[in-house]
């Protein structure tokens, strides 16, 4: 058996994130004594008509969010406690909401710093109902084997070593959260474990105190012993001994009490939880404390060093009088499943990757381009067209490629607000839309009629002189199996008015004496074409075409030069209209050619 | 528990109808002379100056004058201010009129268990002390208010008679008020005298605890609570305090002087039984800390370079007991990195370290803490199956 928390336990827990923790520790106690989950429903108004996923196992188990304490035991009439993990500024009347519900009849607060005034009440209010108000402050409560109220008991592998999957002989009773899974742990090490575990918290005026608890303890069999730690301060141990001492008791009792540093600190230096402090006359010494549980008959260790082996001494002596029998473990016991990522840690589980990538990695504490820390690259002098070189071509380029392609971006960053994709980015700029949609709008544009001829120009360019055709086969062949010649061609620029950013590319490449095999046969056909059409100049496409494949750039990557360059004049393009607040277009119907048929009537549906 | 400077402390009392003397708290003897100007009290009364800091027996150390008039007072508030007392620098001084009076009785509310007790004694002063059996009390449960019937018998009982009785009865009433209004844990004023002039109970001196934990009710708490050991806190306490307000989970930590045991224990439960475990080993306590509520790693990384930066310490004990959630491996990264930082600006020379821990993900954590053997440092590591204070008696062995 146990105290307050058995497996009948059915559980609201009021409060957010920590109570949502603190039900995921709940759920793998479940796990390991093999019951369902204990939590019924949460309360916690921001969240109320959703659900909390709480992993059970290697599934998920939602548990419904409500608004009020008394929804939730409508809809789930099983609950009886309730956890409270609700900010100090408002856990009174969260507390006072549960303990108000008829359903309910153990409340545990978990929340810290309540005020003082606030517990008493709190504490009174259950008493006069006749339930039990547990904390604030309170780590939980845990009944080995049965049921586990909060986060006490730790992690699940502490839960295992501290062999609460079944049950013991000792009652524990903490006001320290922390040290409440030391004494669980070394009654489950120097004795056979726990029946229940009671954080009654540290405040100066628990809800519930020691002697609430021991005559519980008192009342169920199954415990046979209660280790109490208790703290300088106030007079819970002093009361608790005074009941251990009034009559015959079934238990034992064994208690530990800190404080014993301050005989020997300057005055009113005072350390610990809030009730960790002296009385105004000296009374509440972890000296008089100690002194009292001694003359009532416990066991009392020195230290807590000490604590073990007492603990030990106690559980032989039941051992020999036959009141406790060595504990039978279970052969097997429940595991919890891993996450894939520590699964995959501990080299137990190999998963087929879904992408594969070459090129960068931010798994560190910055990301790596083809191997290289960004941070490196810029301390290293190096640019952005370092980087594309990096990420587009995996090769780290020179300074005079750099170069080059700097002012290739330079040169196609913008073309004015006319064309294609410059007019999208500005109609969705007017119609209100946001950035990157009009950017997209913008880039959705570039095609194989408006700056999408960069990759076909380089691509047959690039074919040609692999296969070291002349102009004229060149020709001939492009006429027969593709079309007009990408790359070759303008709209508004011809020899005679010749394309000033071609020039300039040109120039710059050619002054640099590399080798440039593509951009030479790409002028060489120019110099054919532009005789038969005026206009069928080497464009700004083939330009940057011929020279891409000259540095080695891979044919595919080439559109991406003028989607790069082009989205830095489309950035500007919607900014500029936003900034003029600009107004939706419409087209004027002179604009539109209307060539559809006239209005005529409509025959009836067939 | 928070304690209340005695200028906040009457402007409390005098917010709930106690009758306090005219009082003003200075930062300086210009300031005063300026408030003479306008208060005609000051000019008309005898003056009480007293330096306005958490300080025990201010009366010995001189930072208490009676009887004075307002150059009197001004000279004594010029005299008081920046003066040191221990790592305390004075820099308030109260003034407040001396109450003429013949007869001194006490008067106080406490927390209790069950809600509060008033306690009224028709004695005051240092008479009440050497006569605790005249003080009689008057118990409440919590949520209860006294009845006025109550607070006459509590008066009567006391010995008080006819008009004080009844001045007794409202004064108490009027504490168990403020007490119960403004969420303090313990008002006491000693001594209550009846003012001559008109006969009404004045509160001369008055002691206020308040419950820091209600702050948030209280918008109109706009004063400092003071410290409560006699002195003031120290640089290096009050950076971690603020550290403390800004996070989740909470680190702490106090300065003992002349110790040579640095503790760097997590919990507000287990610190205090390491700290049990020095003094009965022999130990001298350095300092007392404490982390507890799975706090931020820089958090727990500022605290340790304090404790590095303790003076004089030959171990640190960075204790702790099983956690429940309190996750081990990023606390202890802090506690790392707070070890490099003091390692590396020349701290920690000779210094041993003791650990103990356990927790959710302590194998990792304990692991990163005995590879600071590898860079030096003398640490000492040690896991669940090593009792929890075993780690003071091995650092303290001679």
């Amino acid at each position: 058996m146990s105290i307050l928390a058995n497996k009948d336990t059915r559980v609201v827990i009021q409060g957010g994130a920590a109570g949502v923790n603190a039900a995921r520790r709940m759920a793998e106690f479940c796990y390991l004594v093999k019951r369902p989950l204990n939590v019924e429903a949460f309360v916690y108004p921001p969240d109320a008509g959703k659900t909390n996923e709480i992993p059970y196992g290697s599934g998920l188990i939602a548990i419904p969010i409500y608004k009020t304490i008394a929804e939730a035991t409508k809809n789930h009439p099983t609950i009886n406690t309730s956890l409270v993990y609700i900010g100090a500024d408002r856990a009174m009347k969260g507390g006072m909401e549960a303990l108000d519900d008829s359903h309910i009849k153990v409340v545990s607060m978990i929340t810290e710093g309540v005020p003082e005034k606030d517990a008493k009440l709190l504490g009174a209010h259950a008493r006069k109902l006749g339930k039990v108000f547990n904390g604030p402050s309170s780590i939980g409560i845990i009944s080995a084997g049965a049921c586990r109220l909060g986060v006490i008991g730790g992690a699940f592998d502490n839960l295992v070593l501290s062999k609460l999957y079944r049950e013991g002989s000792f009652g524990v009773i903490t006001k320290s959260g922390g040290l409440s899974n030391e004494i669980i742990w070394i009654c489950s090490q120097f004795a056979d474990g726990i029946t229940t575990a009671i954080g009654i918290g540290g405040d100066a005026y628990p809800g519930t105190d020691y002697v609430s608890y021991l005559e519980m303890f008192e009342n169920d069999q199954q415990t046979k012993a209660v280790v109490i730690v208790g703290e300088m301060g106030g007079d819970l141990e002093e009361r608790a001994a005074e009941w251990y001492g009034a009559k015959k008791r079934r238990v034992k009792l064994i208690g530990v009490v800190s404080g014993f540093c301050q005989e020997s600190l300057p005055k009113g230096m005072k350390f610990g939880h809030a009730g960790a402090k002296e009385g105004m006359k000296g009374e509440g010494s972890a000296r008089s404390k100690s002194d009292a549980l001694k003359k009532s008959g416990a066991i009392v260790p020195p230290t807590f060093g000490a604590l073990g082996p007492a603990i030990k001494d106690a559980y032989q002596e039941l051992l020999k009088s036959g009141q406790v029998k060595e504990p039978v473990e279970p052969a097997v016991l429940p595991r919890l499943p891993k996450s894939i990522e520590e699964a995959m840690k501990a080299d137990e589980v190999m998963v087929a990757p879904l992408i594969r990538t070459t090129i960068s990695d931010d798994r560190g504490d910055e990301p790596c381009y083809d191997g290289y820390p960004a941070s490196e690259l810029i301390n290293k002098g190096y640019e952005i067209p370092h980087v594309i070189g990096l990420l587009w071509d995996k090769r780290l380029i020179s300074k005079q490629e750099a170069e080059i392609i700097k002012r290739i971006m330079m040169l196609s960053a913008d073309h004015g607000p006319c064309v294609s994709g410059a007019y999208a980015t500005i109609l969705a700029a007017c119609a209100g839309i946001g950035l990157s949609q009009a950017v997209a709008a913008g880039l959705i544009m570039i095609g194989p009629r408006f700056g999408g001829a960069v990759t076909d120009a380089g691509r047959w360019f690039k074919y040609a002189v692999d296969n070291k055709m002349n102009v004229d086969e060149f020709l001939a062949y492009m006429k027969k199996n593709v079309g007009p010649v990408p790359g070759i061609g303008h709209r508004v620029k011809s020899l005679r008015n010749p394309d000033k950013r071609v020039k300039e590319l040109v120039g710059y490449v050619k002054s640099l004496n590399i080798k440039t095999p593509c951009l030479d046969f790409a002028l060489q056909v120019e110099q054919v074409t532009a005789v038969k059409k005026d206009n069928l100049i080497l464009n700004v496409d083939g330009t940057m075409a011929a020279v891409l494949v000259d540095l080695g750039f891979p044919v595919d990557s080439l559109n991406g030069f003028f989607i790069l360059s082009r989205t830095i004049g489309l950035i500007g393009h919607w900014v500029d209209q936003k900034r003029q607040d600009s107004r939706l277009i419409r087209l004027f119907d002179y604009l539109v050619n209307y060539a559809a048929p006239k209005r005529r009537e409509v025959p009836p549906l067939k | 528990m928070a304690k209340v400077l005695e200028g906040p402390g009457m402007g409390l009392m005098k917010k709930w109808g106690i009758h306090v003397p005219h009082y003003v708290v200075v930062t300086s003897a210009d300031e005063l002379s300026k408030l003479g100007q306008v208060n005609d009290w000051m000019k008309q009364t005898k003056l009480v100056a007293k330096a306005h800091e958490a300080l025990g027996s201010r009366f010995k150390l001189g930072l208490v004058k009676v009887g004075l008039d307002l150059n009197g007072a001004v000279a004594a508030t010029k005299e008081m201010i920046g003066r040191q007392v221990g790592s305390i620098t004075v820099s308030q001084v109260i003034i407040s009129e001396m109450v003429p009076h013949k007869e001194e009785y006490y008067c106080a509310v406490k927390s209790t268990r069950e809600g509060a007790e008033i306690l009224v004694a028709n004695c005051g002063g240092i008479e009440v002390e050497s006569n605790w059996e005249r003080v009689k009390r008057l118990c409440l449960d919590v949520g209860q208010t006294p009845s006025p019937e109550q607070l006459e018998k509590l008066a009567k009982d006391a010995g008080f008679t006819g008009s004080v009785a009844k001045r007794m009865t409202d004064f108490a009433g009027k504490m168990f008020t403020c007490f119960d209004s403004e969420d303090a844990q313990y008002l006491e004023v000693n001594p209550v005298v009846t003012r001559e002039s008109d006969g009404e109970l004045v509160a001369l001196d008055a002691v206020t605890l308040l419950d820091g934990d209600a702050k948030f009710r209280h918008p109109d708490w706009n004063f400092q609570f003071a410290a409560e050991f006699g002195r003031a806190y120290s640089k290096d306490e009050v950076e971690v305090m603020a550290v403390d307000s800004k996070i989740k989970g909470s680190v702490k930590f106090i300065e003992i002087p002349g110790g040579d045991t640095a503790m760097l224990p997590a919990g507000g439960g287990a610190s205090v039984y390491y700290s049990d475990a020095v003094v009965a080993r022999g130990g001298k306590l350095a300092n007392y800390a404490e982390y507890s509520g799975d706090p931020p790693d820089w958090a727990v990384e500022v605290l340790t370079e304090k404790v590095c930066s303790l003076p004089g310490i030959k171990n640190i004990i960075v204790g702790g007991a099983i956690a429940n959630f309190t996750d081990v491996k990023k606390t202890f990264g802090g506690i790392i990195n707070g070890f490099r930082k003091a390692k590396g600006g020349g701290k920690l020379k000779g210094v041993k370290i003791w650990v103990r821990r356990g927790g959710p993900r302590e194998k990792e954590g304990l692991d990163a803490m005995r590879l600071l053997k590898d860079e030096g440092f003398d640490i000492h590591v040690f896991d669940r199956n090593t009792p929890l204070t075993d780690i003071v008696d091995k650092a303290l062995q001679k």
